[in-house]
């Protein structure tokens, strides 16, 4: 076949990138994304997948395919020795982490690299100081970027708990070791707070091997700020503009965009140099994102840096018209920052939903069973971002996200408008989802006004639950089941004339 | 004879009332008129009623039919009408071994009030595994056989209290 | 096809009298139609709900498709038999739709002395087997019946078309290859256990359906066992253990649902095509019909006019128009199936009897079904012609509509008279279905004309006894002859006796013959061919 026989030549190193084939540690729609732009530039792709997922779209639209196996399919995915040793007998030349599982593991970054691959990312050094939720806070301090006050546990637990009524209440609980919300809770009393420190250091010691927790003060109507900067890991940073992260639930975000609306010219300046200052003081190499916590009074604070492609990436890409995973792969090949800082130009307003497989009437339940049809709008603003195929079961094995539906409009305005209607086109039958609760998000003239913060989700809830459905619509929708019914159709359009004119008579 | 389709939480009547000059439903209290009733499949599907062209896409989903429509996806289902005739199972009491074995598992004990269709006891039979099912709802009055124990073809292995005579 | 051009006032004093007429005698009908469906001992219906049962109306509503017609026959079987005491002789027989296919449906009625068969229930039930033989069509019994009813047992045991018939006719039915499905309701003791058991499917209520040759109090007075219904004869045991049943139903409901499910695992019947047209309904208002129709048997009508309400589009071509006058020949369709119609404008002659054995023949050879519409008093006496021979001619229609292959019905519009109903098809010449109008009178002879020729013999024997002519006694004899044949000519003697398929209101005449028509054609052709014409 002609593809593979330009695959074949291509495979030798291209001119400006020396890998010829690339591991993706990482499944789904990430893994997916990062082929499609290892395709784009000619370079070969290898796919782990656990037997679960042997037909997964990430599976085949790789390359080459390694399975992988461990007590359960996350576990697999966070068995570093065995991915390494599959990259290794794949002949590949890297391994891309993607986001999650092992991204921003140090002890994985270091034995890629031992092992005489390269890892796209940062180096180990800069996971393990910027992993470290306390050591990334003092690293922070130390190059004068505001940090919300904290106090680390130790094992007192009596000396934990003066600490953190020390800072306040409200605060907020977080796992030192990992981000996605787990292990994070809000405490406002003290008498709810070695309870809570419990509970999450549980969760903390679950999800990511480690148990440590910290506490920090905790901002009412707080914004979640993020900007997105690449570093060549000579002292060189620059920004690719801010993202607006604050309608979460669970701690975990559901809508991004970028820009971040309502945000006034010097505070975006501020926010924006001091994520460069402390990328470019950190010797950052590669692509990450830093995280801050913006007051209503206009304080801000760092969070955390994310040593990753963050996975809502697409919307600052939308705006710069730049592939932020082949600026991972240059810099991975030694080729210092994509372009200056003045030449990054911001153009119109991008938004993303995440799409969940839960039930926003049921708290956001996880929800679990089978794609029966799948339908996504297509246009030159939309991206839909998944890895689904029709019939695909949706299990409690991985995450609840489905996909992402990202928008690009030369407005936020337009911008809301496109992704409203591209969501009420978008048919994603078989599972219950959020779609609809996004649209309602979208339209919500909170939403519109750029009225964020973190707890918009809980704030609005009575007015984001589904309105009630009209007799009329609801006739309709069962109108149409029934004409879905083949024991239906066999009443409705079986019976033979003159008795389907002559009708209901009786004598 | 009506269909009974779930929607929303409740029960809706969705009635054939007139074929010609076009297929005419009466759902619940309104009748309406389809001029263009589609086809059976999946997909997005495009109907008429009266005149009016009805978008929707439309997946199934075992006894399930998924709907999507304005902005909303809603989920139905058909009213089993036996199921929802007699959830009493017209008075079968006594749960018979389809062959001889040995219990494997049991999951229900007497006194417990089990559903029909509710799983009882699990037997096992020439390295054939079965579930056996309470044939209505009713309250477990005996389970004979415990784990380990061998019964044969026809044996009872479970009994559900007597409902009431009837008249 | 030409329609047909009515010459008649809407508006004018006769019309608006018969039409007076004629609408009270259809109240009057459908009043006694409704009693005899539903008026029932409130303590029966009680004792039904108690047992958890349905009326035998509701189960077969439930049965039937969706928004599909349900042509009721004989609904008023039995209504001047044994006191009054079994309203359509217990059971309700009728074509209706079921998953897609046409079948007769026949229900006991155990809301009527526990469903028990009078001896015109018996004779009910051999008509609907007899229709389902000739029409080829599947039969699904409803069956909740006590068995015979004991005290006239020699009227519904014995003979050779009483409900011994009824089990030849279902095993004759299988051996056909049409298909029948009984759902067992109630009891089936006795010989009714033969129902389900000769029918090709069966379903069983378990917990109130039974089926067994000997009921528990017949098994203990014969062997002194001691036995419940359940186990006797109830769903389970004839369902797993003798075979007897195949499939059990937790309710009335599911046996229902199992029973369409069953109808619709049939095939689709293979069926004659007998030309077709587009569908048109009549030009002229069915309900003119009223104001057409005298009020006096005697008076003579044009039954064009009768056609141009009942046929498609009130269209009619005419055969032989200007020969034979009184009987109208010609082509229509009704609900688009073309039919030759018979239809009388008086009494019969030569030329009129020639022509229809003439249009008889022509309908066979065109394969077209025939449609007699029926007001006859006879056929014409005299001298002149019987030299003639009208008796011959007379003789050669007969011939011709018995031989006939095509399917035929009947609509008896107002009188059927002596020979005539004969020539026109009546009851004993197989019309595949046969109707009568409420105003329908039918004997020998009408019954002036019966009580006149009475009272002539009683005057004769009066004179040949040499005996003083009694007035008095003359005008007894009449006036009980004229009674006695009151009552037994009335349509609705004549519908209680079964000689009938059923009373119709007049209007409902075009959907009845739609039905029946199509009905028909689940049977082939029969062979052509006459016997011998004497010409």
């Amino acid at each position: 076949m002609d593809g593979d026989a330009e695959r074949e030549t291509a495979a030798v190193t291209t001119p400006t990138l020396p890998f010829r084939k690339i591991l993706i540690a990482n499944r789904g729609e990430i893994a997916c994304r990062i082929e499609r732009t290892l395709r784009s530039l000619r370079l070969g792709s290898v796919a782990i997948h656990h037997a679960v997922e042997v037909d997964a779209r990430h599976v085949r639209e790789a390359d080459e395919a390694v399975e992988i196996t461990g007590e359960t399919p996350v576990a697999a995915h966070l068995d570093s020795a065995q991915i390494i040793e599959a990259a290794l007998r794949a002949g590949a030349d890297a391994i891309h982490p993607g986001y999650g599982f092992l991204s921003e593991n140090a002890k994985f970054a270091k034995a890629v690299a031992d092992a005489g691959l390269v890892f796209i990312g940062p180096d180990a050094e800069t996971i393990e100081l910027m992993g470290d939720k306390i050591s990334a806070r003092n690293f922070a301090r130390s190059q004068s970027v505001s940090v919300a006050p904290s106090a680390a546990p130790t094992g007192d637990i009596d000396a934990f708990r003066a600490a953190a009524e020390a800072i306040g209440f409200p605060l907020l609980i977080k796992a030192a070791a990992g981000g996605g919300g787990k292990g994070m809770s809000v405490v406002r009393g003290a008498n709810e707070l070695a309870e809570a420190a419990r509970v999450a250091a549980s969760e903390a010691l679950r999800s990511f091997g480690d148990g440590r927790i910290y506490a920090e003060t905790y901002l009412e109507r707080p914004r979640h700020i993020e900007v997105q900067v690449v570093g060549d890991g000579e002292g060189r940073a620059i920004h690719l503009f801010e993202r607006e992260c604050s309608v979460q639930r669970r701690f975990q975000k559901i809508i991004e965009e970028a820009p971040a609306p309502n945000l006034s010219a010097k505070l975006r300046e501020d926010i924006l140099t001091a994520a460069v200052r402390l990328a470019a003081k950190g010797r950052y190499r590669n692509v990450g994102t830093v995280e801050f916590i913006l007051g209503a009074d206009g304080r801000f604070f760092f969070l955390e840096m994310n040593t990753r492609l963050q996975v809502e990436h697409p919307v600052t890409e939308m705006i710069t018209g730049l592939d932020l995973v082949r600026i991972q792969l240059e810099i991975a090949a030694g080729q210092g920052l994509p372009l200056e800082q003045e030449e990054a130009v911001a153009k119109g307003h991008a938004i993303e939903c995440r799409i969940c497989a839960e039930d926003p009437e049921r708290d956001f339940m996880p929800e679990t069973g089978a794609i029966r049809y799948l339908d996504a709008p297509t246009a030159s603003f939309l991206r839909f971002e998944n890895a689904l195929d029709g019939g695909q079961k949706v299990t409690p094995d991985f995450d609840p996200m489905l996909a992402k539906l990202v928008v690009h409009g030369a407005d936020r305005a337009e911008a809301i408008a496109r992704a409203i209607a591209s969501l009420h086109e978008l048919a994603l039958l078989g599972v219950k989802t959020n779609i609809d609760y996004l649209a309602r998000v979208l339209a919500h003239p909170a939403f519109r006004a750029g009225d964020l913060h973190t707890a918009f989700v809980r704030e609005h809830s009575a007015a984001l639950a589904p309105p009630p459905l009209d007799a009329k619509t609801r006739d309709a929708a069962l109108i149409a089941a029934a004409l879905g019914l083949r024991e239906f159709r066999d009443i409705a359009f079986g019976v033979p004339e003159p008795h389907a004119t002559i009708g209901g008579w009786r004598n | 004879m009506s269909f009974k389709i779930s929607l929303d939480g409740a029960n809706h009547n969705v009635e054939i009332v007139a074929r010609r000059p076009n297929l005419r439903l009466r759902v619940d209290d309104h009748e309406y008129e389809i001029s263009a009733p589609g086809d059976v499949d999946d997909g997005r599907r495009t109907i008429e009623i009266s005149g009016n062209p009805l978008h929707f896409a439309r997946a199934h989903d075992g006894d399930r039919q998924i709907v999507r429509m304005g902005g909303r996806t809603l989920e139905t289902r058909l009213v089993d009408p036996r199921s929802e005739a007699d959830a009493s199972g017209g008075g079968q009491d006594h749960v018979r071994a389809p062959m001889p074995g040995v219990v494997v598992h049991v999951h229900r004990v007497p006194g417990a009030v089990v559903a029909r269709g509710e799983a009882l006891l699990t037997i096992e039979s020439m390295k054939l595994q079965m579930t056996l099912l309470a044939p209505r709802d009713g309250l477990l009055a005996r389970l004979p056989g415990s784990v380990g124990d061998a019964f044969d073809k026809d044996d009872i292995v479970a009994e559900l209290a007597p409902i009431a005579d009837r008249d | 096809m030409r329609k047909i051009q009515s010459m008649i006032s809407v508006s004018n004093a006769e019309f608006r009298a018969n039409e007076a007429h004629n609408r009270a005698l259809a109240k009057a009908f459908r009043e006694k139609q409704e009693a005899a469906r539903h008026i029932r001992p409130s303590r029966d219906l009680e004792r039904l709900a108690r047992a958890g049962k349905m009326r035998p109306r509701a189960r077969i509503e439930k049965l039937l498709d969706p928004g599909t017609p349900f042509l009721e026959l004989s609904s008023l079987a039995a209504n001047m038999a044994y006191g009054g005491e079994s309203p359509s002789a217990s059971t309700i027989v009728g074509i209706g739709i079921v998953s897609g296919r046409e079948v007769i449906v026949r229900a006991d009625d155990p809301t009527i002395k526990g469903g028990a068969w009078y001896p015109l229930s018996a004779k009910k039930i051999v008509r609907a087997l007899d229709i389902a033989t000739e029409n080829r069509l599947p039969v699904i019994h409803l069956c909740d019946s006590a068995g015979g009813f004991l005290q006239l047992q020699s009227e519904v045991f014995p003979d050779r078309y009483m409900a011994g018939r009824i089990f030849r006719d279902q095993s004759i039915l299988s051996k056909m290859g049409v298909k029948q499905l009984a759902l067992v309701f109630g009891h089936c003791t006795a010989g009714g256990a033969y129902i389900p058991a000769l029918s090709d499917y069966n379903v069983i209520v378990r917990g109130s359906g039974a089926v067994f040759l000997g009921g528990p109090p017949l098994v203990r007075a014969a062997t002194g066992e001691d036995v419940t219904v359940e186990d006797l004869g109830g769903a389970d045991m004839h369902t797993s253990v003798s075979g007897v049943c195949d499939y059990p139903a937790a309710s009335e409901d599911e046996a229902i649902h199992i029973g369409r499910e069953i109808v619709a695992q049939w095939e689709r019947p293979r069926k004659w095509e007998c030309q077709r047209e587009p569908v048109e309904a009549p030009a002229y208002d069915p309900q003119e019909i009223y104001g057409i129709l005298p009020n006096d048997v005697k008076k003579q009508f044009d039954m064009r006019e009768i056609l141009a309400r009942v046929v498609d589009g009130s269209r009619f071509h005419e055969y032989q128009p200007n020969y034979g006058q009184t009987l109208v020949c010609g082509f229509a369709n009704i609900w688009g199936f073309k039919v030759g119609v018979l239809a009388n404008n008086g009494v019969l002659f030569n030329d009129s009897s020639l022509k229809g054995a003439h249009f008889i023949e022509l309908c066979n050879q065109n394969n077209t079904p025939l449609v007699f519409l029926q007001n006859i008093t006879g056929y014409m006496v005299g001298r002149e012609y019987e030299r003639r021979g009208i008796t011959k001619d007379g003789a050669k229609m007969i011939m011709a509509q018995s031989c006939s292959r095509v399917p035929k019905f009947t609509v008896m519009c107002n009188g059927s008279f002596g020979a005539g109903n004969y020539g026109m098809c009546g009851r004993a010449f197989d019309a595949r279905l046969l109707f009568a109008w409420p105003n329908h009178q039918i004997g020998v002879m009408g019954g002036d004309q019966a009580a006149n020729t009475l009272a002539e013999v009683k005057l004769n024997q009066m004179k040949r006894n040499g005996e003083a002519i009694d007035q008095t006694e003359i005008d007894r004899v009449w006036d009980e002859t004229r009674r006695a044949y009151q009552e037994q000519l009335s349509a609705y003697y004549s519908t209680s006796e079964l000689w009938d398929d059923g009373i119709i209101d007049p209007v409902d005449t075009r959907n009845a013959l739609g039905i029946a028509i199509s009905a028909s054609l689940n049977a082939p052709l029969g062979e052509s061919g006459y016997g011998v014409f004497r010409f």
